[in-house]
């Protein structure tokens, strides 16, 4: 797909297509951190590694969003086109001094930031704007119209927008952006002028105006709003970066969108009965694509004469409205300004919410029409309709979070954690960003506190000191080589912190789409695998080794699906009288690699007829008491309830259903917990050898003797 | 269908159901079919089992017809604006419904019927299902046409995955203005070949997408579909009700004889005759305190019914003897080979989990020696060990493990030697006095304390926590002096729910001091306890 060229269309989701718009762009560089919704941009760059090099464009996974905003140091000497993704808000908080650093001494070579505008629906970080960082570092922010031509188009002036006026461009998709299926028309890609193929031969001269750093980060402050920011103004104006669709009957009144919010706004004014199924309009509206910085002139001139402007910006706090507020004041133009008194301040501008604040607007300055009046009828029949079900449901439906994969080697650490707490008493857990924390969920619900990625151990150094019991810190792999290592281990290390550590390893980053880090087990042992469904994240010590570099004294490496001692080593770690750092490393391979593996191999050793033991975890419907202590420890999707089959009780059993992957999980809880006795291991053999057979038939025919109906 | 607005469905799956698939075999289809189309998704963490929602957008007049314009699609599903909704689980179906999504004069609904539990529904104690019927009732009431079927077993059926099911009942509802062949072009992949050239994965989903597309677009197939998955399903059916000895069926009325059969079997088939005889006298006596209450019989005699349904599961308690006897038998070993789908040539290897502690060797054991074991292992405890217990893995396959299993479910007679026996029956007889004292007492408040029966399953700690329970609340409300009879009657059955609610009582503790009843008296548990000492010094 990426290797598409001109006259060829692209059809596909946003994301990638972002990725094309980067090649076509002639980029060199591009590094990142992977995060929903704009991991896929690193991933392909990552698999495509060898049309890269063909390129001459440098990939980096990067360790965090640090490391890849330092990268883009590379354009302030250079003219080196470069690119950087990751979520967003988190990330560029992350990310946010290299950024400062970059932004001071402005870029040479064109640098763009995709950032994953992780807002609303389907989000999975704390609610905050990424238009913050543009204002405060003064950085360009792209928020394209989402249509892929679109989309791709902005990539490329995004560069130039860079080049033009040395500001580092942030490019913001939302959930939605990132995943809309469409097409463009495409261009060839193009190899950058300077690249891995053909290198610099010298590096620049010494230029202090190139440092961040005093005194010439006083002259950099006044270049941004003296040469910097009019320099972006002239080419967004002179390029039409912005879009401004006329409008019919309403052409007195006027709407300032952002780019990425076009689509919810033209459907609703359809919905208003205010536009056309092609996106013509009754109202005249200025698309932003890029909202920072706004260009005064324009945004004056669509302003003037207009009987009010309505500006549709989402989240909080309003600043784009704030800025056109401010110019319209400073230019005395009395036009009335509307935005976030008609529409709500926190929240995704879905269609539904937009429609209620372009009622209000058209309220005010439209007469009513038929059209007015049955998208009142809409909004309170949907209104109307929730009532309507919640009354007839009575109870509220219960949600349903996502939870650890079937298998998931994270799955038995929390029940072994919740049975060492009956020894220990509950103690404090410090939680961490990555699948373990779906921990926090039922059935477990487990975790006082998330303060940021790796951040779970220097989370608990207040609370450590002031607590009777021993507090407890849970990290992945991924947050670990992110930052924990650093600001959670080393600090705990200097300090002497008596403090405890639990080291999810299974040698992915999983939550972001299992990328690869330092400490995953290489594809060389993946080859070399006699049996391919083991674990083999134990076959890396990087964690073990650096921890042990760093001056670790207590360190126990457990399977994560031995529960029992999981449980002994988690309550020693509790109470033992070591008062240093203790860490335990919980080691268990990612379910969802290990099934990748799996499953072809198997498919190919039973093409061949080749003996296959497959295994499965069972209960017994007769023997299960239908009180699901079971799955209070587990959870697993495949362990769930169906009606008892015995006439005589009423409760539902518990049963596992197809997709068990034989994990081992049920049979660890039913001996460590001293559950019921109802769980059964099943090993299905297929294609056994004869002698197998034989044996088989031989103690099936003893057994039978023994058996009763 | 409105030819100046796109057409728009709402797909709904779970993480990991191929809904990402399905999207972007629709887009494809819109593009070989010449129509203009888009689809978004919020995928996220969501792929990790969650709920998750999928939308698409088509425009209804062909894109050669637009004279080069295109139309703006919306990103994200409009509340109350859809054409369609499709969605792999019901209850999924019934939150997208309380959402706004459907509107009753232009959404057409198509779900499964397939339920798969939440967490939250899977792990209480009791039964925490959420009504399907409910969930049923809301899809039809709001939506302009309907159709629910089980679109994950016609998906196990054709041995693919439930994104092609959907994809057919799409397809089958005419709800884009695309041919079947458009349709099945993409499924194939491109491919022409016949069927049975096809690779294994196209073939199959090309399969589902057929079964899915017959259920929507013609009803009969539908309703055939669903009574043939209601008979093959016979496992789950009821055993026919078993003979009740003609003794019996004249001491108690027909009302209660369907329970009465089922109970008197299992206390049978757990231990013999006499106990069998046992059971009968003690329901007899309920029945006679039920008469007294209820002389017509008006409320069809429920308590007796009830009784004889707890009564024979308590006194058919379960213990290692009887576990080990249903684990024996031959009927068990089928049954693991149908639920582990073994083929008839492969070779099947069962082991199962057995972790008896002492208190279940001690249940076997006469009183006075019961008591030693016992002690011993609360001295253990004492000294911080854990509880002894004997974890086990049986391969009943095997000879020697099916020969164990064989013996120890021969100690049968051991058992009514042992001394949890007697401790059983002893409180069978509390329960059942008070059940006879409420009766005669008030009807109502007899039968809430009957159906207390529920709280007493299982083994181990599950099995104390439910008697525990069940004891206070007797104590506690069964006999309160200040509450009139009515009120501790509602009293108990909101303890009982209470009890099923959560595992640690919390819900049960609250609901008895709401009834003005003592909460549960705290037991002791051992944990092991690190204190750290408070600061006294400044650091080395």
């Amino acid at each position: 797909m990426l290797r598409l060229g001109a006259g060829d269309t692209f059809h596909g989701e946003g994301i990638l297509a972002i990725t094309k718009g980067l090649l076509q762009s002639g980029v060199a560089y591009v590094g990142g951190y992977q995060g929903a919704p704009v991991s896929h941009l690193l991933d392909v760059m990552v698999q495509g590694k060898a049309y890269m090099d063909e390129l001459g464009v440098h990939v980096e996974a990067c360790s965090n969003e640090a490391s890849a905003a330092a990268m883009l140091g590379a354009s302030i000497h250079y003219p080196l086109r470069g690119a950087v993704t990751w979520k967003s808000i988190v990330g560029t908080n992350v990310a946010a001094d290299a950024l400062s650093n970059l932004s001071s001494p402005g870029v040479t070579g064109g640098v763009l930031v995709v950032v994953g505008e992780d807002y609303g629906e389907g989000a999975s970080v704390i609610q905050e704007r990424t238009h913050a960082y543009a204002l405060k570092s003064s950085m360009c922010l792209l928020d394209p119209r989402p249509e892929l031509g679109v989309m791709v188009r902005m990539v490329e002036e995004g560069f130039r927008l860079s080049e033009t006026s040395n500001m580092p461009c942030l490019m913001e998709l939302r959930i939605r952006t990132c995943h809309v299926r469409g097409s463009f028309e495409c261009k060839d890609n193009i190899a950058p002028a300077v690249s891995t193929r053909a290198l610099m031969s010298e590096p620049a001269g010494f230029d202090y105006m190139r440092l961040a750093h005093p005194p010439v980060t006083f002259r950099h402050e006044k270049l941004k709003g003296d040469e910097r920011i009019p320099a972006a103004r002239r080419y967004i104006m002179e390029h039409g970066l912005n879009e401004l669709m006329p409008g019919g009957r309403h052409a007195d009144l006027g709407i300032v969108v952002q780019g990425g919010l076009y689509n919810a706004l033209i459907r609703s004014l359809q919905q208003q009965g205010l536009a056309d199924a092609f996106g013509g309009t009754d109202i005249p509206i200025l698309v932003l694509n890029v909202t920072y910085p706004l260009v005064p002139e324009q945004v004056a001139d669509f302003c003037l004469g207009k009987r009010a402007v309505l500006v549709v910006e989402e989240g909080q706090p309003e600043y784009i409205e704030q800025d056109i507020a401010t110019l319209l004041r400073r230019r005395d133009i009395q036009t009335p300004l509307h935005g976030k008194d008609m529409l709500p301040a926190a929240g995704e501008y879905g269609v539904e919410v937009l429609a209620g604040g372009l009622g209000a607007f058209a309220a005010k300055y439209i007469e009513s029409s038929e059209a007015s009046s049955s998208a009142k009828a809409w909004l309170a029949g949907n209104r109307e309709r929730r009532e309507a079900v919640a009354r007839q449901l009575e109870t509220l439906l219960p949600n349903r979070p996502p939870s650890f994969c079937i298998g998931c080697p994270e799955r038995p650490v929390f029940s072994a954690l919740k049975l060492a707490q009956q020894e220990t008493g509950p103690v404090h857990i410090a939680a961490d960003i990555g699948c373990h924390a779906f921990g926090t969920f039922e059935p477990f619900s487990m975790g006082h506190s998330i303060l940021g990625y790796g951040m779970s151990l220097a989370s608990r150094a207040g609370v450590a000191p002031m607590m009777n019991r021993r507090t407890l810190s849970i990290m992945g792999d991924g947050g670990f080589w992110h930052n924990g290592l650093l600001t959670g281990v080393q600090s705990a290390l200097f300090n002497g912190d008596d403090a405890v550590l639990l080291i999810f390893k299974n040698g992915y980053t999983s939550a972001t789409g299992t990328q690869d880090i330092i400490s995953t087990p290489d594809d060389e042992m993946k080859e070399r695998a006699v049996d391919k469904q083991q674990s083999l994240v134990d076959k890396n010590q990087t964690i073990e080794a650096t921890l042990k570099g760093l001056g670790v004294q207590w360190m126990r490496t457990v399977t994560t699906y031995d529960v029992e001692r999981m449980r002994k080593t988690l309550t020693e770690a509790l109470t033992s009288d070591f008062n240093g750092l203790k860490v335990v490393i919980a080691e268990g391979e990612c379910q969802l690699e290990r099934q990748r593996r799996i499953k072809p191999w198997i498919a190919g050793l039973l093409q061949r007829g080749e003996r296959v033991v497959r295994v499965k975890y069972g209960v017994d419907e007769d023997v299960c008491n239908g009180d699901h202590a079971c799955i209070r420890l587990s959870g697993c999707p495949t362990l769930t309830l169906r009606d008892n089959p015995d006439p005589l009780k009423v409760d539902p059993v518990a049963t596992v259903i197809d997709g068990c992957v034989g994990c081992g999980l049920c049979g660890e809880n039913a001996h460590a917990a001293t559950l019921c006795p109802s769980f059964y291991r099943a090993e299905v053999v297929q294609n056994p050898k004869w002698h197998e057979r034989l044996l088989h038939a031989l103690r099936g025919a003893m057994v039978r003797v023994l058996q009763p109906a | 269908m409105e030819q100046n607005r796109p057409i728009s469905l709402l797909v709904c799956a779970l993480g990991g159901e191929g809904g990402g698939m399905l999207t972007e075999w629709l887009v494809d289809i819109a593009r070989h079919a010449g129509y203009a189309a888009q689809s978004t998704s919020i995928p996220g963490v969501a792929q990790r089992t969650g709920a998750t929602t999928y939308y698409i957008e088509v425009f209804p007049v062909p894109l050669a017809q637009l004279a080069g314009r295109r139309p703006v699609f919306s990103l994200s599903p409009v509340p109350g604006a859809l054409d369609a909704i499709v969605s792999s689980e019901l209850l999924e179906t019934a939150r997208q419904i309380g959402n706004g999504m459907s509107a009753p004069l232009r959404t057409l609904v198509i779900s499964s019927s397939a339920r798969i539990f939440t967490t939250a529904e899977r792990m209480q104690p009791g039964d925490g299902r959420a009504d399907a019927q409910q969930l049923l009732d809301v899809v039809k009431a709001f939506s302009r046409e309907h159709h629910v079927f089980d679109m994950n077993a016609m998906a196990r059926e054709t041995g693919t995955v439930v994104s092609a099911v959907m994809l057919g009942a799409i397809a089958g509802s005419g709800l884009f203005p695309f041919p079947r062949e458009a349709y099945e072009h993409v499924v194939r992949g491109g491919d022409t070949r016949a069927p049975e050239k096809l690779g294994k994965m196209a073939a199959a989903s090309l399969r589902g997408f057929a079964a899915g597309f017959e259920a929507v677009g013609t009803p009969r197939a539908q309703a055939a579909f669903v009574s043939s998955v209601l008979a093959a399903d016979t496992r789950d059916a009821p055993p026919p009700p078993r003979a009740l000895p003609d003794e019996l069926a004249r001491r108690f009325p027909p009302a209660v004889h369907g329970m009465l059969a089922l109970g008197h079997a299992r206390v049978l088939d757990y231990q013999d005759t006499a106990y069998a005889e046992l059971y009968a006298g003690r329901l007899a006596k309920v029945l006679d305190a039920e008469r007294a209450a209820d002389p017509a019989g008006a409320q069809g005699f429920a308590i007796t019914r009830e009784a004889a349904r707890w009564l024979a599961l308590w006194m058919a308690f379960d213990d290692i003897v009887r576990v080990a006897a249903l684990k024996g038998r031959a009927s068990r070993a089928q049954r693991v080979r149908q639920e582990v789908r073994a083929a008839d040539e492969d070779i099947v290897k069962v082991y199962d989990h057995f972790k008896p502690g002492a208190a279940e060797f001690a249940a076997l054991l006469p009183p006075g020696l019961a008591r030693r074991v016992t002690a011993w292992d609360r001295g253990r405890q004492a000294r911080g060990l854990a509880p002894w217990a004997l974890p086990l893995k049986v391969g009943s396959h095997s000879v020697a493990g099916m020969a164990s299993l064989r013996l120890l479910s021969s100690l049968k007679w051991l058992r009514r030697r042992g001394h949890r026996f007697a401790e059983e029956q002893a409180l069978i007889e509390r329960w059942l006095t008070a059940v006879e004292a409420g009766t005669r007492e008030a009807w109502a408040l007899g039968h809430e304390l009957a159906l207390c029966g529920r709280l007493i399953k299982g083994y181990g700690s599950t099995n104390e926590r439910g008697k525990h329970n069940l004891l206070h609340m007797i104590g506690e409300l069964a006999g309160h002096a200040t509450l009139a009879a009515p009120a501790r009657a509602e009293a108990i059955a909101a303890a009982r729910e209470a009890a099923l609610a959560d595992e640690g009582g919390k819900a049960l503790d609250a609901a008895l001091v709401r009834h003005g009843a003592a909460p549960r008296p705290v037991q002791a548990q051992p944990i092991r306890w690190m204190k750290r000492p408070p600061s006294t010094s400044a650091r080395p």
